[in-house]
C-alpha cells in the first residue's frame, strides 16, 4: 500500500519562524553579498585584463583564451573545494572560508566578464580610436580614456547579471561552511524540522537580492547613458553642465 | 618671393595590404601655408595618402617628413635615419575625419579639453578655459555643454575642427570632411574651413567638393589607382590635360 497523504497546512504555518530569524537571514545575506561584490570587483579588472590579452597578440592572446574556456566550465562548488582543500596543500596555506569564495569565484566570473568587455570594446568603432591617435594621445590614455568608458557602458547590463549568478552561486559555498542563507537555513532547519517554510523563505531572499541588483545596475546604465539621465547623474551631471555654463556665461560676457 | 619653408614631405611612399599594393609611390611637398587639395575617384589611394602623414597608415616603405624630422621606413637604397616617433608626429599633425570621430561619452567642451589635458597635460580650468576658446572660434560656444548626439553633423565636424586645431597643429589634415554630411550642413563647415585657410593654416584636403577645391587649393592632386596622375597650381581645374583627369572633372563638375 502506498502512503498518499496532502498537508496543505504547512502552506500556512510557522511562518513566524522566518520572522523570529530574520537576524541571521540577513546576516547570511550579508555575507553572500560581501563574497559576491568583492569577487565582483576582481573579476571585472582580472576580466579586463584577459580581454586585452585575448585581443592581443600570440602567445598571450592563446593564453587568454585558455584561461576564459577552463574556467567558464568548472562549476562553483568544484572551484571553491579545489581552492579551498586542494590549493591549501599546494601552498601550505589555510584560506579562510572568505578568501577561498571570493577566489573561487573570481576564477569562475573573471572568464565569463573578460567575454562581456572583449565583445563590449570590440563594439567600439575604429575611429575613436583612431580619433585619440591622430590627438596624439597616448594609447594606454585612449584605452582609459575614450574605449574603456564607452565599453564600460555596453558591458553594465550583463555584468549585473553577472553579479546576480554570483550571489546565487554562493549557495553552493556551505559546503565549506560559508555562513550564508542556505547555510543559516539549514542550521534553523536542523533544530526546528520546517523545510518548506525556510526554504521557501531562502528562495525569496535571492530572489529580492536580484531584484535590488537589477535596480542597481539600471541606475548605473542610466548614469551611463549619454546624455546621462535619472536623479544620480543629475547630482554629479548637473554641477559639471553648470561649472561648462557659468565658464560660457563669463566668455560671452569677455568679447575678444 | 622667398623659397618657403616645406611642413610635409612624402617620398616614394608605398603601400600594401597583404599582397595588394594600393599605393605605387607617392610624391607630395607641402609649403608653409600652403592649402593642398587630393581628389580622385573612390579607392584611388588619396585618403590613405593622407592617414599616412600622421602615421594611421603605417607606409610599407617610403619616407615622411614632418618639420625636417623623418617617420617613414624609409626608401630602399637611402641611408637610414633616426626615425621620429608617431607619437611626437601626431602632436604636430592635426585631423579632421569623415565619420567627425567626436568621443561620444564627452560633452562638446570635455571632447576639446581631454585632448588638452592628456597631451598637452594642462589644468583642468586652463584646459577647459582653452577648449571653449576654441569653440568660440568655430562659433559653438554656447553648445559647449551639449553631447555629440544633441548636435547636428555639422556643428560636430566644427567641434571635431576645434578639437584638432586646439593642439595648435603645424598642419591640418582633412580626410572628406563634408561627405557625411547632410547637404544643407555642408556649407557651414566648408565655412569654417575656409576661414582656416584664410587664416594661413597649412592644410591638405581630401574632398570631393571640386568648387570648394578650385577655391582654396594652392595645389591641386587628381590621384587613381594608387598614383598621382597630374598635378598643378591654382587655375588646374581649367587648365589640366590629362585624359583621365579631364574624364573625371567631366563627370563631376
Amino acid at each position: 500500500m502506498i502512503a498518499v497523504g496532502f498537508h496543505p497546512e504547512v502552506l500556512w504555518t510557522d511562518w513566524g519562524l522566518v520572522w523570529d530569524n530574520r537576524s541571521l537571514l540577513l546576516h547570511g545575506l550579508l555575507l553572500a553579498l560581501e563574497v559576491s561584490a568583492v569577487a565582483l570587483v576582481l573579476s571585472v579588472v582580472v576580466g579586463l585584463f584577459v580581454a586585452v590579452a585575448r585581443m592581443g597578440k600570440r602567445p598571450l592572446s592563446s593564453i587568454a583564451g585558455i584561461y576564459v574556456n577552463v574556467f567558464r566550465g568548472i562549476p562553483a562548488l568544484v572551484s571553491v573545494l579545489w581552492v579551498y582543500f586542494g590549493w591549501s596543500i599546494v601552498f601550505d596555506f589555510n584560506f579562510t572560508v572568505f578568501q577561498a569564495a571570493v577566489i573561487a569565484l573570481t576564477l569562475l566570473y573573471s572568464a565569463f566578464i573578460s567575454e562581456i568587455y572583449r565583445a563590449a570594446l570590440q563594439a567600439i568603432p575604429k575611429g575613436q580610436r583612431e580619433a585619440g591617435l591622430a590627438l596624439g594621445m597616448h594609447p594606454a590614455r585612449i584605452f582609459l580614456r575614450v574605449t574603456l568608458p564607452q565599453a564600460t557602458k555596453i558591458a553594465i547590463p550583463n555584468i549585473g547579471s553577472m553579479f546576480i549568478g554570483m550571489v546565487k552561486d554562493t549557495s553552493t559555498f556551505t559546503i565549506i561552511g560559508l555562513v550564508e542563507v542556505v547555510r543559516v537555513t539549514q542550521n534553523i532547519n536542523s533544530t526546528t524540522f520546517k523545510p518548506f517554510v525556510l526554504y521557501t523563505a531562502a528562495a525569496v531572499i535571492y530572489v529580492a537580492a536580484a531584484f535590488a541588483i537589477d535596480f542597481l545596475f539600471r541606475g548605473i546604465e542610466k548614469v551611463l547613458t549619454i546624455p546621462p539621465s535619472g536623479w544620480v547623474a543629475n547630482v554629479v551631471g548637473g554641477r559639471r553642465k553648470r561649472r561648462i555654463e557659468l565658464l560660457v556665461k563669463g566668455m560671452e560676457a569677455t568679447t575678444s | 618671393m622667398t623659397e618657403q619653408e616645406v611642413v610635409v614631405e612624402l617620398r616614394g611612399i608605398r603601400k600594401s595590404f597583404g599582397a595588394n599594393e594600393v599605393l605605387h609611390g607617392v610624391d607630395l611637398a607641402v609649403q608653409t601655408g600652403q592649402h593642398v587639395v587630393i581628389f580622385g575617384p573612390s579607392g584611388s589611394g588619396k585618403s590613405t595618402v593622407l592617414r599616412t602623414i600622421n602615421l594611421l597608415e603605417e607606409p610599407s616603405e617610403g619616407s615622411v617628413r614632418v618639420l625636417g624630422v623623418e617617420y617613414g621606413p624609409g626608401i630602399p637604397g637611402e641611408s637610414r635615419v633616426k626615425r621620429g616617433s608617431a607619437l611626437e608626429l601626431r602632436r604636430q599633425v592635426g585631423m579632421v575625419f569623415q565619420q567627425f570621430n567626436l568621443f561620444p561619452h564627452l560633452t562638446a567642451l570635455d571632447n576639446i579639453a581631454l585632448a588638452l589635458r592628456t597631451v598637452q597635460k594642462l589644468g583642468r580650468s586652463e584646459a577647459e578655459e582653452r577648449a571653449a576658446h576654441g569653440l568660440r572660434q568655430v562659433g559653438l560656444l554656447r553648445w559647449a555643454a551639449r553631447y555629440p548626439t544633441q548636435l547636428s553633423g555639422g556643428q560636430q565636424q566644427r567641434v571635431a575642427i576645434a578639437r584638432a586645431l586646439s593642439l595648435d597643429p603645424a598642419v591640418m589634415l582633412f580626410d572628406e570632411p563634408t561627405s557625411a554630411l547632410d547637404p544643407e550642413l555642408v556649407g557651414e563647415v566648408l565655412g569654417v574651413m575656409r576661414e582656416l585657410a584664410e587664416s594661413g593654416m597649412t592644410m591638405v584636403v581630401v574632398t570631393h567638393e571640386l568648387n570648394f577645391a578650385r577655391e582654396i587649393g594652392d595645389l591641386n592632386v587628381f590621384m587613381d589607382e594608387g598614383v598621382i596622375v597630374e598635378s598643378g597650381p591654382r587655375g588646374f581645374f581649367d587648365t589640366c590635360s590629362n585624359p583621365r583627369t579631364r574624364q573625371f572633372m567631366d563627370a563631376v563638375l
